[in-house]
């Protein structure tokens, strides 16, 4: 409750993290049974295998389902659906595989409790959520996401985005997943909506008032003020849009932390004007 | 006729063929969750949030307005009629279209032109980089539904079926697939638990069917089992398009891929060994000389072949409109035709897909390619007045390849 109150989503998303880990880690321990009782729980069609004779290593098989919904989240390459044996709608597992992915479930679980809002609590209370809060940020320090620093810097765009600009910028025609991703990165790492629009007259088909309409609704300018980012790499790779990676694409999972990891290498690069 | 009659002339045959054929066509599950949408003849536009309660009502609409196409969501809601924002999502189908746009095809699409936006040099095929004639980027194109690019669609949707079937477990009752009308079909899964799954689950499965992510080690290449070829799910996809990749590749086939000198030279003197290691464990152990990169590169080219060629935007898409079953596609005249699993590889949709059995119609043919409809072949046409079955005249007015000159019988 005390975690509910502060309303802060990455407190919140913290504690459930940590209370997930906990879980998981209890789960190594457990035998089986257990394990499917708690599957069970969220409704999970979890099963053991019983002629283990094919598959040796492996524990328990999981409707895929089941198994998409909490290991698409999870980064590492093994989590993904087609570097598993799937067969007949079912993903076979380890033990340990379904412990961790009992540990999604549980932090969604108590993310969504979290979600509850809780009303004014009595005086002392309320010190002690500010008093959490505190400490939080105090561990953590607050800034987050870095903002993007002003100036646009086209030397440090990604391959994706580089490859896009061209497109765009010679007038040939760029799929519509294409050009909201560059237009979300355009918008989000501060060209103005006037800036973005330019670009887009290249193409034979511009129409400024249904481009306008479009930027700025990306950019949160019209009707619902959210402001979109681009996709993640992985969703640009599904749909084609990534030519292939680089060295800093390796260690990013979004063209914006490509962005921000590359300026500090632009920068790192240009000679230091102060020196004689 | 000018223009303008020719697409009212086309409207007038929609309106016969939802007059007459209506009661055949049947509303999607939970209609009353779902959106339809209407493109209308006259002002091309979308009519959109539009929501029935019952099939009748339903089919008055189509009779009356008489529409080019006819959609609705694969997405069910609480308000289907209201505003995007409003409209309250439950679930939404899953959802697979499988066009010849997507495909390399054998024709080469030669019946597809393609011109030049700036100086307006013509040619066949899909458009060029750049325009021979000025290098222009920006082309306006036409495409065809060939025999070829069809029978290359039905093939992926095969595939995918087998994707589906085998590895996903789905039921045939669960999987409907349909001929679109134009150039691809649609395959539509209708399952309980599958229809709340948010777009990062749908891209996990996109990814399966696509081949998207593979990492050949976790699938046991250079592992103690590699792949073979009675393995099930993509173990054994890798092992087939493996097997058939080696089994005829050249040396340029293999050079392409990126393999060093020595690794194509010992994958074709070896051919022989090649073959006879998938009688035990593959070739992944067998050969020296190919190495961890090369396998990869075999590798990858193996899953190319075997992936499933969809538009991945479609499918992870949960608010997509689909065109209703048994209506007509605007652009052919043709009606998007249900085909059960079993009766796929039979199917000839420029058959079986045939809305207007009956008259025929004199047309004034600007140009049209060579093309088969029903049990004949037509054309090539070019600045000619032909007088044609109904379908066949409809297929090129559709296209706007074509236009009325004069309408002899209409039964």
């Amino acid at each position: 409750m005390l975690v509910a109150a502060t309303a802060d989503p990455r407190v919140k998303r913290t504690y459930a993290l940590a209370e997930a880990k906990r879980v998981s880690n209890q789960l190594k321990e457990e035998n089986k049974e257990v394990i499917e009782k708690i599957a069970d729980n969220f409704n999970w069609k979890l099963k053991t295998i019983e002629n283990r004779s094919s598959a040796p290593s492996l524990d328990f098989t999981l409707r895929f389902t089941d198994f998409v919904k909490n290991a698409a989240t999870i980064q590492d390459k093994k989590w993904k659906l087609i570097n598993r044996i799937l067969l007949k709608g079912e993903v076979y597992l380890t033990k340990a595989e379904v412990s961790r992915l009992l540990e999604e479930e549980v932090r969604r679980y108590i993310e969504g409790k979290l979600e509850t809002k809780v009303g004014e609590l009595p005086p002392n209370l309320m010190t002690r959520v500010e008093r959490l809060k505190q400490l939080f940020f105090q561990k953590r320090g607050r800034t987050g996401w870095e903002e993007a620093p002003k100036e646009i810097v086209i030397m440090a765009y990604p391959p994706c985005i580089k490859s896009l600009y061209d497109t765009l910028s010679s007038g040939r025609h760029l799929s519509h997943i294409g050009r909201f991703t560059l237009t979300t990165f355009l918008v989000n790492i501060g060209m103005t909506v006037e800036s973005v629009i330019d670009l887009f007259r290249a193409l034979s088909d511009f129409n400024e008032r249904m481009t306008r309409y479009q930027v700025e609704h990306i950019a949160g300018g019209r009707g619902s003020r959210t402001k979109y980012i681009p996709p993640r790499c992985d969703t640009l790779r599904t749909h084609g849009v990534c030519p292939g990676m680089d060295e800093i694409c390796k260690t990013i999972r979004h063209p914006l932390g490509y962005y921000r990891r590359k300026i500090r290498v632009v920068r790192a690069e240009a000679p230091a004007t102060s020196r004689v | 006729m000018s223009k303008i009659e020719t697409k009212a002339f086309i409207q007038e045959r929609f309106a016969e063929y939802y007059k007459t054929k209506s009661s055949n066509i049947q509303p999607p599950t939970r209609m009353e969750n779902r959106e339809f949408a209407f493109l209308i003849f006259k002002e091309k536009i979308m009519l959109r949030h539009k929501g029935f309660k019952n099939a009748e009502n339903l089919r008055n609409l189509l009779k009356n307005v008489a529409p080019s196409d006819v959609y609705y969501s694969s997405a069910h809601y609480e308000r289907p009629e209201e505003e995007m924002e409003e409209k309250g999502w439950l679930g939404a189908d899953l959802i697979f279209d499988i066009d010849a746009d997507h495909i390399p095809t054998p024709c080469n699409k030669q019946h597809d032109t393609w011109t030049c936006n700036k100086c307006g040099a013509t040619g066949r095929g899909p458009p060029p980089e750049g325009c021979p004639q000025c290098g222009e980027q920006r082309f306006d194109d036409k495409t065809w539904p060939c025999e070829v690019c069809l029978e290359s669609a039905k093939e992926e949707t095969i595939k995918l079926v087998d994707v589906l079937t085998r590895d996903f477990g789905l039921s045939s009752d669960e999987v409907n697939v349909a001929f679109s009308g134009h150039r691809g079909y649609h395959v539509h899964v209708e399952n309980e638990v599958i229809q709340t799954l948010d777009q990062v689950a749908r891209k996990e499965i996109v990814d399966y069917i696509v081949g998207v992510g593979l990492e050949p080690q976790l699938l046991g290449v250079e592992g103690g089992s590699g792949p073979n070829l009675d393995d099930p799910g993509w173990r054994g996809r890798i092992a087939k398009g493996t097997y058939d990749f080696l089994n005829t590749a050249t040396f340029t086939q293999l050079a392409e891929i990126g393999l060093k000198k020595s690794a194509v030279k010992t994958l074709v003197t070896q051919r022989a060994r090649v073959l006879e290691s998938w009688r035990d464990r593959g070739p992944w152990k067998v050969l020296k000389g190919v190495g961890s990169e090369g396998w990869r590169r075999v590798v990858q080219k193996a899953v190319e072949e075997q992936s499933v060629k969809i538009d991945t935007v479609v499918t992870t898409d949960i608010h997509r409109l689909i065109r209703l079953t048994d209506t007509l596609h605007g652009k052919t005249g043709l009606k998007k035709t249900a085909v059960a699993i079993s009766d796929v590889e039979e199917f000839d949709p420029l058959k079986g897909a045939i809305a207007f059995k009956e008259g025929v119609i004199k047309i004034t043919v600007s140009e049209a390619p060579k093309f088969t409809l029903g049990e004949r072949t037509y054309g090539p046409y070019k600045d000619l007045e032909v007088e044609l079955p109904t379908a066949a005249a409809l297929f090129l007015l559709c296209k706007g390849a074509a236009r009325v000159a004069e309408e002899i019988v209409h039964v």
